[in-house]
């Protein structure tokens, strides 16, 4: 098909242009606004006790969703593409039910299950608090996030076959060597992209960790929590925009990080 | 040796392997000869381990390997699409059959070099399979396969997936390999020139049978049914049976046709036929020929031949069959 130069223009235009209204124009705002009063006045707004208790928890909570994250995602993967057993479409729903329902639902429902007489509220009464508690704020992100890994690693499993596996169990490799020296490089890319999106997701997720955290600030407020109560309840704008600033340095940092450890390892 | 005995495999209501029993003596470059479907990449697969059997034992120098897996049965093997470990060089693709098994490092090193050379891909070391071609690839799986001194070397296909020109080299360089290697081999194809170019033994084989096993030149002269005779070379109808085009002689006299056919036993007679289309394919020339009953074959006879014949189409010739030359009864089961 012939384009001509004018449609060409135009298409580019209209291309750059929403990219720029939606995406660019807000962040953009965000870091204007954040560093226009000056460097110093963003490090104290993000040193404060409050900050540092949400960082610290924002970085926790990512610290243990992520390895649950990437042991089960890859077994869950594996099995959806290697396995052949009753209930693999069943299973395939269920791990893109976070991506259908809503966070808040998961909140909802987390509460229902865990809270004082839900179905697991023994746990709760024998002083384990999981509702209100970090545990809760866990789970809900855990529940969120669950799909990313699954779905970026299964198509690469699907592409990969069974040829490398299966030469390397005939040169006398055991099921454990064969995952860790051939199909786990075989998938880390697709491993790495999962990771990077359950990263910023555990970072920016709201809905379903403001129903199960208390909500108090130096204690159960990640990030993301800061930045909506800043904004909200302490009409603290400023604080809010450096906190946001802040959250989306850290998804960047991780971004890069994973990209360079695995330039680095393919290097090798 | 490798034994197979009794071997059945389903996949569903489809019999993948039928009763098939196989002797592969040690040393042998064997060829498991079929058409697609016809079982034999899984019967080599059940001999490597990837594949189990319903019923059935395989065993491989004397032990019964029937459930062991593929780590312990000894085996090298080459896949049709290559299967290169796509992160590892080509060393440490060759090495690392040799890597599981802990080798001290000099010694692994060692032998990586040697295959290399054998399979001529010294200098090649520090590439990545992306950066090869197809050729280079399957030789690089070979000396992978090799590495861990197998007992049998197992290849599916191997040539399947490269080009013509380099597929013949391939199939020569092989041979001359295990020639020189020696190492029991079992090589699948669906080509009936490969396997009767590499093989000294081929196993026919369709619908999860084996047809008949034997060396080339029995496979080819004296195929025990129509099916083996017509997979393995070209096949002429004439006169209810089946005649390979080259043994075909055509004559110009009727009666000399008949005193000639009286001297051959079991012939299938002298047929007239009209000659339809005269195509030269450069030593030999192919007669397009059309029976008086309305069936067609062809002949292929060489160029003197057909010079003195003056063939003309639209002419009347006389054909035969020579003296010792392969001839099956058509079995109408299995009608081409």
């Amino acid at each position: 098909m012939r384009v001509s130069r004018g449609t060409r223009l135009s298409l580019r235009v209209v291309a750059l242009g929403y990219l720029f209204v939606l995406l660019a124009v807000p962040i953009g705002v965000i870091l204007w606004r954040t560093f226009e009063p000056g460097l110093s006045e963003f490090v104290a707004s993000i040193s404060t006790p409050a900050a540092k208790s949400a960082l610290n928890l924002s970085l926790l909570i990512v610290a243990i969703t992520v390895p649950v994250n990437v042991v089960f995602g890859v077994a869950t993967a594996i099995a959806l593409v290697r396995g052949r057993f009753r209930g693999r479409g069943l299973l395939q729903a269920v791990v893109d039910l976070p991506f259908a329902v809503s966070p808040i639902v998961v909140g909802v429902a987390l509460i229902m299950l865990w809270g004082a007489g839900g179905w697991f509220g023994a746990v709760d009464a024998a002083g384990f608090k999981v509702i209100f508690g970090i545990p809760g704020m866990v789970l809900a992100t855990i529940f969120v996030t669950l799909p990313f890994v699954v779905r970026e690693v299964e198509p690469v499993l699907h592409e990969i076959g069974l040829d490398q596996e299966q030469a390397a169990s005939t040169l006398g490799a055991s099921g454990w060597q064969t995952f860790w020296r051939i199909t786990l490089p075989a998938i880390r890319w697709g491993l790495t992209y999962g990771v990077v999106l359950t990263v910023a997701r555990a970072l920016g997720e709201f809905g379903a960790v403001i129903m199960v955290s208390s909500g108090f600030p130096g204690v159960s407020q990640t990030l993301t929590l800061l930045v909506h109560s800043r904004y909200i309840d302490d009409h603290n704008t400023y604080g809010a925009y450096a906190a946001a600033t802040l959250l989306m340095g850290i998804a960047l940092v991780v971004l890069l990080l994973m990209t360079v450890l695995d330039r680095k390892r393919s290097d090798r | 040796m490798i034994t197979v005995t009794s071997a059945r495999k389903n996949y569903g209501p489809f019999a993948a392997l039928d009763d098939v029993s196989i002797d592969i003596p040690s040393g042998s470059l064997t060829a498991l000869l079929g058409p697609s479907g016809s079982g034999k990449s899984t019967l080599l697969r059940s001999i490597a381990g990837l594949e189990g059997l319903d019923s059935g034992t395989v065993t491989i120098e004397g032990r019964d390997v029937t459930h062991e897996p593929p780590q312990r049965r000894g085996i090298g093997f080459v896949f049709q699409h290559y299967a290169a470990f796509k992160h590892m060089t080509v060393r440490d693709n060759v090495a690392f059959g040799l890597t599981i098994r802990k080798r001290p490092k000099a010694e692994a090193a060692k032998k990586v070099d040697e295959l290399l050379e054998i399979v001529g891909l010294e200098g090649f070391q520090h590439r990545y399979p992306a950066q090869l071609s197809g050729g280079q690839r399957q030789r690089m799986a070979l000396a992978r396969a090799l590495a861990v001194d197998p007992q049998v070397l197992l290849l599916d296909e191997p040539f399947g997936a490269l080009d013509a020109k380099v597929r013949t080299d391939l199939r020569q360089w092989l041979r001359r390999l295990h020639d020189e290697v020696h190492v029991t081999t079992v090589l699948v194809t669906h080509d009936q020139e490969e396997a009767l170019d590499v093989a000294d033994r081929i196993a026919v084989l369709n619908k999860g049978r084996i047809e008949q096993v034997g060396d080339p030149v029995t496979l080819y002269e004296r195929p025990a049914n129509d099916f083996v005779m017509g997979f393995l070379g070209s096949v002429a109808h004439l006169g209810g049976q089946l005649v390979r085009p080259h043994d075909i002689v055509l004559e110009r006299d009727r009666a000399t046709a008949l005193a000639l056919d009286a001297k051959v036993a079991d012939s299938p007679g002298v047929i007239d036929a009209v000659v339809e289309r005269v195509v030269p394919l450069g030593f030999e020339v192919r007669v397009d020929l059309r029976a008086d009953s309305g069936e067609r074959f062809a002949a292929q006879i060489t160029r003197r031949d057909a010079a003195q014949l003056h063939l003309r189409e639209g002419e009347t010739v006389h054909a035969r069959a020579v003296a010792r030359s392969s001839v099956v009864d058509v079995d109408p089961a299995l009608a081409i």
